[in-house]
């Protein structure tokens, strides 16, 4: 888990071009939207790329995509739920 | 005093008809352009519907008169073959006497083909029959050789402001007439569907897989189409002069912006409030003046709730008829805002109000729900035509009825 | 187009050194065909978390807005309206590319929005908040023009001041592409030399500009445009009347304008256009798109000289050393150009 997360930071940091922005300066459980990175719907729509091209999983619903989107940490479980199938 | 500026002349093509008697045949028909493509080479073949003219592209160069020459996007043979019927149905043959413009409008310009043979153009290794797209790489280049085949030779431009884009070339050209500089123009648009434009707006996860429901509470995304749409625009000078029908006038119209997102509109509908607020006062109307309102509509879960709260905000309790035509012709993005102040010049001279298909249940967010019903022998006099785009363009035209 | 309208504000980033409005820095020497733009610290005007998404045109064409307005002093202009011929290439390059590395699956939208020609225009708005009449012209050699025309007609509708510009780029890919249909010189030039390869073709270039424009003149004013004519593939005959007759129209003789410039860029193909310019005027003409290149907006970068020009009432010599001697005074500039033999426009702009 810790390493998918450290992986995602790397990730989201590329994918969205965050350049003054380290993996270390992105906590766990801070939101990505709004107030804690300051991301946008646009980036939002990046991020499901990023899930969809890294990790071959397909979010369809927007509004689902905000979920899961909340944070790096939401990121990673829904990610480890959908590669450990119950 | 500025000259009144008149609509004389219409021409379109679109998924729902050849020309203008069609396209109302099936506005009646309550029939529905959407399908799967047969013209464009995707993975969405039959998973997106889309409104796609019933043709292909050398049976559109049969109809436009260039059969067997080159250099035609499908872009510029939609608009070619509604451009000849605009200049027939204002009755001129011969546009040499009085100094004519075209504005036009187009987003992706000669797409349609280009992107078919785009990586051999770009690759230094690759020779062959591709170089005669070179040119059509932009969107001067269909408004040229539509000009060029009809012998047009005013002031010609054209204009790229996303989904509004036709609804500002009638704006401009309805300016030029009032400044003086030129008496007669023809404007609108015309759009090809492509993988480009298809896949853009997948990309941004506002595509419907299913037939598009503008105003329901279920709606999930638009649904592209193609389609041209012109408008010939003349002075009240030149209309007397040589004494033309008049079949509506352009009575008002407003641009405004949303400075709010580069692709999403304010929730509460700021600049659809505000473009349809200006253009109707400029027409001299009051809310109540407005019998129905051709909405943007495209069905995507944003603009239909800003739009939406604009006609609560601008009409109140008394908002007018109001429906998309979108479930008709999908959405043709640079045509939309031409082909849409055609419906409206139809729905004054037939009286007549078009159905919003598609629509079931309320949208939660508003108190208002579309016209769902043909409407026949309805009183219609001023007809707000809404488009609005992407970079927060929005564009609102005022169409009314001549009465001397 | 009749009508007051005055330049009081402007910015350029071009393939020289004019961002900074310094008409003193040496010219910029290009090898090689393809002039691009000396780029500005785009920080010190967007946010970086703006910046980080858009790509080179947006942020030349954002940032020469910004700087433009700072210029005049006015936060929030009356109207925005652009010209472009291309748009953001770099934004379609990619989505068209990206359409087929990943056969249409899992798109990133972001190149798709900035491919659309009125991005620019659109972020100008939001940065600015500005909610008013904003639209884009997308048409070659008249998009540019059409923006000014539509400014022009602003203000002489009410409209109390219009932020008009002009933005395009060239890549590589695009510079090969349109080498394809001969628009550019078979043989390496060095843009300092242009003149001296008269031959097939021209050289490519690119360039953001923007005006503030206002129906009133004030101290700060740099020039008043006093005429503008486009004309659509005018036959030759057509042109030689057309030129005196704008002439006459704003009250001018052929002895009245003190200098020309003039669009001419070294291609065979379309230069005899130009000589319209020796049988109807009588003043020193400069060509300027060894400075800029070719491209459908250069309109803007030669109005941003004369504008520039008529204000200091000097002509920067080190960036025209064509230039004989500087003219006594300098009241009426007439621009002269045409893209590739097609769209061809005559600007006057005068000293206020």
């Amino acid at each position: 888990m810790e390493e998918l997360k450290q992986k995602l930071k790397v990730q989201i940091i590329e994918a969205l071009n965050l350049q003054d922005t380290r993996p270390e300066d992105i906590d766990d459980n801070a939101p990505l939207f709004g107030e804690g990175l300051g991301l946008d719907s646009i980036d939002s729509l990046e991020l499901m790329v990023l899930l969809e091209r890294q990790y071959q999983i397909k979010v369809e619903d927007p509004r689902e995509g905000r979920k899961i989107l909340q944070s790096v940490q939401s990121m990673a479980e829904f990610i480890q739920s959908k590669q450990q199938p119950a | 005093m500025a000259e009144r500026v008149f609509i004389t002349g219409l021409g379109m093509i679109t998924a729902i008809g050849d020309n203008v008697a069609e396209n109302l045949r099936s506005l009646r028909a309550q029939k529905s352009g959407l399908d799967f493509t047969r013209q464009l080479d995707t993975i969405y073949k039959e998973v997106l519907p889309v409104a796609e003219v019933k043709h292909t592209s050398p049976a559109l160069s049969e109809m436009a008169g260039v059969a067997g020459k080159e250099g035609y996007t499908r872009t510029t043979l939609l608009g070619l073959i509604a451009m000849q019927e605009a200049l027939r149905h204002a009755g001129l043959s011969n546009l040499e006497d009085e100094t004519t413009g075209f504005i036009n409008a187009s987003t992706v310009g000669g797409m349609c083909d280009t992107e078919n043979v785009y990586f051999d153009i770009a690759d230094p290794t690759k020779t062959g029959d591709f170089d005669k797209y070179i040119d059509t790489l932009d969107c001067a280049d269909c408004t040229q050789q539509i000009a060029d085949v009809v012998g047009i030779s005013g002031p010609i431009t054209t204009i790229s402001t996303a989904c509004s884009s036709s609804a500002n070339a009638l704006m401009y050209g309805a300016r030029l007439i009032k400044a003086g500089l030129v008496r007669r123009v023809i404007c609108g648009g015309t759009e090809a569907l492509t993988r480009f434009t298809l896949n853009g707006f997948n990309s941004l996860k506002n595509v419907d897989k299913r037939p598009c429901r503008p105003f329901d509470n279920d709606r999930n995304g638009l649904n592209l189409g193609e389609g041209a749409a012109y408008l010939v625009l003349e002075s009240e000078s030149l209309v007397k002069e040589r004494n033309a029908t008049v079949l509506a006038t352009l009575n008002g119209y407003a641009n405004t912006n949303e400075a709010f997102h580069p692709t999403a509109p304010s929730p509460e509908g700021d600049g659809a409030y505000a473009a349809m607020k200006t253009a109707m006062e400029m027409g001299g109307c009051t809310p109540a003046d407005i019998q129905y309102v051709n909405v943007h509509g495209t069905a995507t879960l944003s603009n239909d709730v800003a739009e939406g709260m604009a006609l609560q905000r601008l009409f109140g309790d008394d908002v007018p008829k109001f429906s998309s035509t979108k479930p008709f012709t999908g959405h043709a993005l640079a045509a939309a805002g031409g082909i849409e102040a055609i419906y409206a010049v139809l729905a004054i001279s037939h009286q007549i109000i078009f159905p919003n298909l598609h629509f079931k249940d309320k949208m939660q967010e508003l108190y208002i729900t579309p016209e769902t019903q043909l409407l026949e022998q309805y009183p219609v006099r001023h007809v707000l035509s809404n488009s609005f785009g992407f970079g927060g363009n929005n564009a609102s035209l005022l169409i009314s009825k001549y009465e001397g | 187009m009749k009508g007051k309208c005055y330049i009081q504000g402007l910015a350029a980033i071009t393939p020289q050194h004019t961002f900074e409005g310094d008409l003193s820095q040496p010219m910029v020497v290009t090898r090689g065909n393809m002039l691009s733009c000396v780029e500005p610290d785009y920080r010190s005007f967007i946010a970086p978390n703006s910046l980080r998404r858009m790509t080179r045109v947006l942020r030349m064409g954002l940032t020469a807005s910004l700087k433009c307005l700072q210029d005049s002093g006015i936060a929030i202009p009356g109207a925005i309206v652009t010209g472009t011929g291309k748009g953001s290439l770099q934004d379609t390059e990619r989505f068209i590319k990206e359409i087929r590395d990943y056969e249409e699956r899992a798109l990133n939208p972001t190149p798709f929005i900035q491919s659309t020609y009125n991005a620019v225009n659109g972020l100008i708005a939001l940065q600015q908040k500005c909610t008013r009449y904003n639209n884009t012209f997308v048409h070659r050699g008249f998009s540019f023009e059409h923006a000014l025309l539509d400014s022009m007609l602003l203000l002489h509708e009410g409209t109390s001041d219009v932020l008009a510009g002009a933005f395009d780029e060239i890549t590589p890919e695009h510079f090969f592409i349109k080498g394809r249909i001969g628009h550019w010189k078979k043989e390496t030039v060095s843009n300092d030399a242009l003149y001296e390869h008269v031959s097939p073709g021209t050289i490519s270039g690119e360039g953001a500009v923007f005006f503030l424009l206002a129906p009133t003149a004030t101290a700060q004013s740099y020039a008043q445009i006093g005429g503008l004519e486009m004309l659509y593939k005018p036959s030759p005959e057509k042109l030689k009347t057309a030129l005196p007759q704008f002439l006459q129209q704003h009250g001018l003789q052929a002895a009245d304008i003190d200098l020309v410039l003039s669009g001419a860029n070294a291609d065979s193909n379309h230069a005899h256009y130009y000589q319209v310019l020796n049988d109807c005027t009588q003043c020193p003409q400069l060509p300027f798109k060894h400075l800029s290149g070719d491209y459908e907006t250069a309109g803007a970068f030669a109005l941003w000289l004369a504008a520039q020009m008529l204000k200091q009432q000097q002509i920067p010599s080190q960036w025209f050393p064509m230039l004989q001697q500087q003219p006594a005074r300098l009241r009426n500039i007439l621009i002269y150009n045409h893209f590739f033999g097609e769209q061809h426009t005559f600007m006057l702009v005068q000293a206020v």
